[in-house]
């Protein structure tokens, strides 16, 4: 068995460990070992790419952890999960390096909170079993809550409680919703698991899945967000520091589409198609709304959180198309919008340190000051548009194209799902023009016209640390836009055996009395009278 | 009239505790003797009239250790005696007590979480200038009291249990003679409890009119044989009821809160927990272990009525603890909604049978465990210069910043409380929501219960919120209590939560094999 998963996952929880140890004081102590740590997981990370199968689960491990319940300690990585925990692993030390001079207080705290909140999440992505997800879903909240909450902005406090309730709604149902999966396949097979795998077998009624779908859908749709679930996010956005910011939109909200594709769209074939077509909708006009929103607004942060709103909604459309150009799109817009975004409030924390404050009105003209900043901007704007050969544009276009094509079945035997996936696409289209409108008009207001504020005149261009922030992040912007076949060779094996489980599940049909398991429905069929009335 | 030896072994802990209440009693009253003796010359705070009975501070420090040292062997006796007990039940004292695993596990939690209680004791008595020495001796005696109570297989032991435990508890609860609030707590909780013993002694006697027996297990036998009268129902109702007052539950709760928030911060801990678990182990007895049969009567079965209970626990604890600004009071409402969560639990028991009563056990366990944490740590953060206790959640602002320790303990347990993961309070109810969820008729009650989660995480939060989020008040008005024993005690307390979140097998395994 190799150990290289929950070594990549327990590495910043022991440089956390490490900073709890070394005396409070040492400042930049604490600041080396949180780089050094994030950069060795990067590296360790790495490794993962070597000799990947991208449609089948490697490096699995599979350890007891609480015996009499079945819950196993099951990580595994996919071509699905392995770009979204590179994406992790090689924002953290960007993220460390940008709050060098930015966070002051309590340093050490910090380090501690990011690094396990880092665990949480490469947790999360790599978690074949659904105790084990659940529980690093949960720890990612914790120090998130701390990050807003002590590090944020004046409406920090209402941000991080509005954050962490709106997270348990979702993640409370989801939880009821595994043990009832988990007691549902403990009836059939009369053993106790909460293996992803064997979950997977378990056929349900229809109203049971579409309940099911449900309350995992909200925890994911929460996360993501879809509209009109969002309004959490505005808040928390604003209100976190830089480097909360840039860990929310890169990597937490990828949670939601990552759960979606992972859980809730294959353990359940029959809710989705019929839930499939709202959320399709939901998403389209979350693309609308969010651009529009993004328009009106005149904080820069503001203005790119609801940007995130938007571009997440062409993820949730690409999933719920649930074909493998547009769930391609999807994933590969999830990569696109971590980079992009996060380049994005990287730059603006970099204008919020010179200038404390956010208001687009309050800047003007920054370009004759800030030469090299303004050219950064203007990439990081560019790869957010969907400019071809930057990072936005190959997620769109195939999500768009995916959509376009969308048959009115996903596949042969599904009812009709989507008479109108065109329409749906021609909407989503006109998200990709606001888009450019309300960045180009960001990027005009706040660097381009006249330097007609006293106080930005005496504006630094960036240092040379800022500098070595971004260009990793500009580099992955270009490489996302040229290369995309580096990440679509793993995505696309993944997707296409996803959506092989999916039709697989989809054809066994419904469990019409009680539940069964996928593969010995004659063998249920006889077990069944004793089954759901006995006692476990 | 024959007396078995063997008895005496297998009442061996609560003997034990028995005669160790006594001697801390003497140790107590010797020290009293010798220490005035000796130093009546000593100055003593002019202030208070009483001070000529009061020895010196600190005379009586090693009560405390040789408290905990008590406890200890209770506790390795309890351990010894698990091992070697035969698989069948055995009934001693001609069929008065039960001795079986589930009591003995009930019996350990009790003593572990009353240990943690009387470590932060005297630091807490010495800052508000009450120490005394029967405080400990007390303890020890209300132990007694729940161990009779969890060992109970007759309706008179029950009694016996529940009054020698509450007794030394009314004691506990007014011991702070100074604080009006304490004398208020104390006399609510007897008057209360006056009344409750008339519930239960009344209840005990309409069974035993129908059935001619007190022992459970005839009652048992009884009414699965010759079904039950009218007035049989009546009797187990008015027991329940006197137990739902003791525990805690709404509508009987009036009492908790004025009495959490008033009594000394250990002595609250101890109730919390303590009395608790040991009702509740009193509670599955009677319920589970001898009413099966009228569990899943529709509108008069006991789970009908209980998971109306749970509801109502559930959402009126924690509505009411949003509101409060008090942290203690918050904590006691708290107490009610955990309340419910476990009445959840001994629903399940009724519904899906003993695969429940694990997971129930294990909340208990988790729950007394955190209670305990997080009453140390309002113990630890102490008391402004006129002794009031600082508890306003306004006197918590900024405490990350100065007691990091103390705030960064309580968050573990506040986690614990709200179930968050990796705590013992998470594994608590996802552990209890699994087995409840065996029957497909409790999902209504399990949803009611995790929507009532989502809202305690706001309470919770809120404290944290102060700890670290908010900057302390100006003038530096608390005086943390500095004593060694205490802040061990805490943060041993809160790491066994810790374990108990991240590797629950152990205790889930004990919990799972504790049978009657």
């Amino acid at each position: 068995m190799s150990m290289i998963l929950p070594i990549v996952t327990f590495l910043p929880l022991v440089g956390a460990l490490l900073c709890l140890a070394l005396p409070r004081e040492e400042e930049q102590l604490h600041r080396s070992v949180g780089i050094g740590t994030a950069l060795v997981t990067f590296f360790a990370s790495l490794f993962l790419l070597s000799g990947l199968e991208p449609a089948k689960m490697n490096h699995v491990v599979d350890l007891a952890w609480v015996e009499s319940l079945g819950i196993r300690f099951q990580l595994g990585v996919d071509g699905i999960s392995v770009w979204l925990v590179l994406l992790t692993t090689f924002l953290l030390p960007i993220v460390f390096l940008s709050t060098w001079s930015a966070i002051t207080d309590k340093v050490r705290e910090f380090v501690v909170a990011t690094l396990i909140l880092e665990t949480g999440m490469l947790g999360a992505f790599l978690a074949l079993d659904l105790f084990v997800f659940y529980v690093f879903w949960e720890v990612m909240l914790v120090p998130m809550y701390f990050i807003i909450g002590i590090w944020g902005g004046t409406e920090r406090l209402k941000a991080a409680i509005k954050f962490v309730i709106y997270t348990m709604v979702g993640s409370l149902l989801m939880l009821v919703a595994i043990l009832y999966l988990v007691v549902k396949a403990h009836q059939v097979t009369g053993q106790w698991s909460f293996a992803l795998s064997t979950i997977q077998k378990l056929v349900l009624s229809k109203p049971e899945q579409i309940y099911l779908f449900l309350a995992f859908a909200l925890a994911f749709c929460i996360k993501v967000p879809l509209f009109p679930l969002h309004t959490w996010l505005p808040l928390a956005h604003v209100e976190a520091p830089t480097a909360g910011s840039v860990i929310l939109a890169s990597v937490l909200l990828k949670f939601g589409p990552y759960g979606l594709i992972r859980f809730a769209i294959p353990l359940f074939p029959h809710a989705v198609e019929t839930v499939a077509p709202w959320l399709a909708i939901l998403a389209v006009i979350g693309v609308v709304y969010g651009s529009c929103v993004a328009y009106a607004q005149d904080d820069v942060k503001k203005l790119i959180a609801y940007s995130s709103v938007a571009h997440m909604g062409f993820v949730v459309l690409g999933l719920a198309m649930m074909n493998s150009r547009s769930v391609n799109g999807a994933l590969y817009q999830c990569l696109a919008h971590g980079i992009s975004t996060g380049g994005l409030f990287l730059c603006v924390g970099v204008l919020y340190e010179r200038r404390h404050t956010r208001k687009m009105a309050e800047f003007g003209g920054l370009w004759q000051r800030m030469p090299v900043f303004a050219a950064t901007l203007l990439i990081f704007t560019m790869a957010s548009i969907g400019l071809p050969g930057l990072s936005g544009f190959v997620g769109e276009f195939l999500v768009i194209l995916g959509t376009f094509s969308a048959k009115e079945r996903a596949f042969e035997g599904m009812p009709a799902m989507f008479e109108s996936a065109r329409l749906l696409s021609a909407f989503a289209a006109t998200g990709v023009v606001l888009g450019a409108v309300y960045m180009l008009w960001l990027f005009q207001r706040v660097m381009l016209g006249p330097l007609s504020n006293p106080q930005n005149r005496k504006l630094q261009d960036m240092t040379a640390r800022e500098t070595v922030v971004m260009l990793p992040m500009l580099a992955m912007a270009f490489w996302l836009g040229i290369f995309p076949n580096t990440f679509l060779q793993h995505i696309d094996p993944a997707v296409t055996q996803t959506l092989t489980a999916f039709k697989e599940k989809y054809s066994a049909g419904v469990a019409e009395s009680g539940p069964r398991m996928l593969g010995d429905s004659v063998k249920a069929k006889v077990e069944e009278p004793a089954a759901p009335g006995g006692n476990p | 009239m024959t007396f078995d030896t063997n008895d005496l072994v297998l009442s061996l802990p609560l003997l034990f505790l028995t005669v160790a209440g006594i001697v801390l009693l003497m140790l107590d009253a010797f020290s009293r003797v010798v220490l005035v003796g000796r130093d009546h010359h000593l100055k003593l705070p002019a202030e208070t009239s009483e001070a000529v009975a009061v020895p010196p501070p600190g005379s009586r420090n090693y009560l405390m250790p040789v408290t905990v040292l008590f406890l200890l062997a209770t506790l390795a006796i309890i351990v010894w005696q698990a091992g070697s007990l035969p698989e069948s039940t055995v009934l001693i004292y001609r069929g008065m007590l039960q001795v079986d695993r589930f009591g003995l596990l009930v019996a350990g939690v009790c003593v572990v979480a009353a240990t943690f209680g009387v470590i932060s004791a005297p630091s807490y008595m010495r800052a508000h200038r009450m120490e005394f020495g029967e405080f400990y001796a007390l303890v020890v005696f209300s132990l007694c009291g729940m161990i009779i109570l969890i060992q109970a297989a007759d309706l008179v032991t029950v009694f016996l249990g529940i009054e020698t435990m509450s007794l030394g508890a009314y004691v506990l609860t007014g011991s702070w003679r100074r604080s009006p609030r304490s004398s208020e707590a104390a006399m609510k909780y007897f008057l209360v409890g006056a009344f409750v013993s008339g519930l239960l002694v009344y209840g005990i006697a309409l069974i035993y009119g129908v059935t001619e027996t007190t022992s459970l297990h005839d009652i048992k036998r009884i009414a699965m044989s010759r079904g039950t009268a009218p007035l049989f129902y009546i009797g187990w109702m008015l027991l329940v009821v006197s137990f739902a007052f003791k525990l805690g539950v709404v509508p009987f709760h009036m009492w908790a809160p004025d009495t959490y928030e008033g009594a000394p911060t250990p002595v609250t801990g101890f109730m919390m927990s303590c009395i608790k678990v040991a009702g509740f182990a009193g509670l599955i007895r009677l319920l589970q272990g001898t009413l099966p049969m009228l569990a899943r009567d529709p509108f008069t079965g006991w789970t009908f009525v209980l998971s109306w209970l749970a509801v109502l626990s559930m959402s009126v604890g924690n509505l009411a603890a949003l509101k409060q600004d008090n942290v203690k009071r918050m904590l006691a409402y708290s107490s009610i909604s955990h309340a419910g969560y476990l009445l959840v639990g001994v629903v399940a028991l009724g519904t899906v049978g003993d695969a429940a009563r694990g997971p129930l056990l294990f909340y208990l366990a988790s729950y007394a465990l955190t209670v305990v944490a997080a009453m140390g740590v309002v113990s630890w953060v102490g008391c402004d210069e006129r002794g009031e206790e600082r508890v306003r959640l306004s006197d918590w602002a900024g405490l990350g910043k100065r007691e990091p320790m103390a705030a960064l303990l309580m968050t573990v347990s506040l986690l614990s409380l709200g179930g968050f993961p990796p705590t013992a309070g998470f594994f608590g109810k996802f552990y209890l929501f699994q087995s409840a969820l065996g029957d497909d008729k409790l999902l209504w009650l399990i949803l009611i219960a995790i929507a009532n989660s989502l809202v305690s995480v706001y309470y919770y939060l809120r404290v944290i919120t102060a700890m670290y989020f908010r900057e302390p008040a100006p003038h530096p008005a608390t005086t943390p209590m500095q004593s060694s024993a205490m802040k061990l005690g805490v943060l041993v307390a809160t790491l066994l939560v810790l374990a108990m979140g991240l590797c629950p097998s152990w205790l889930s395994s004990l919990c799972a094999a504790a049978k009657f």
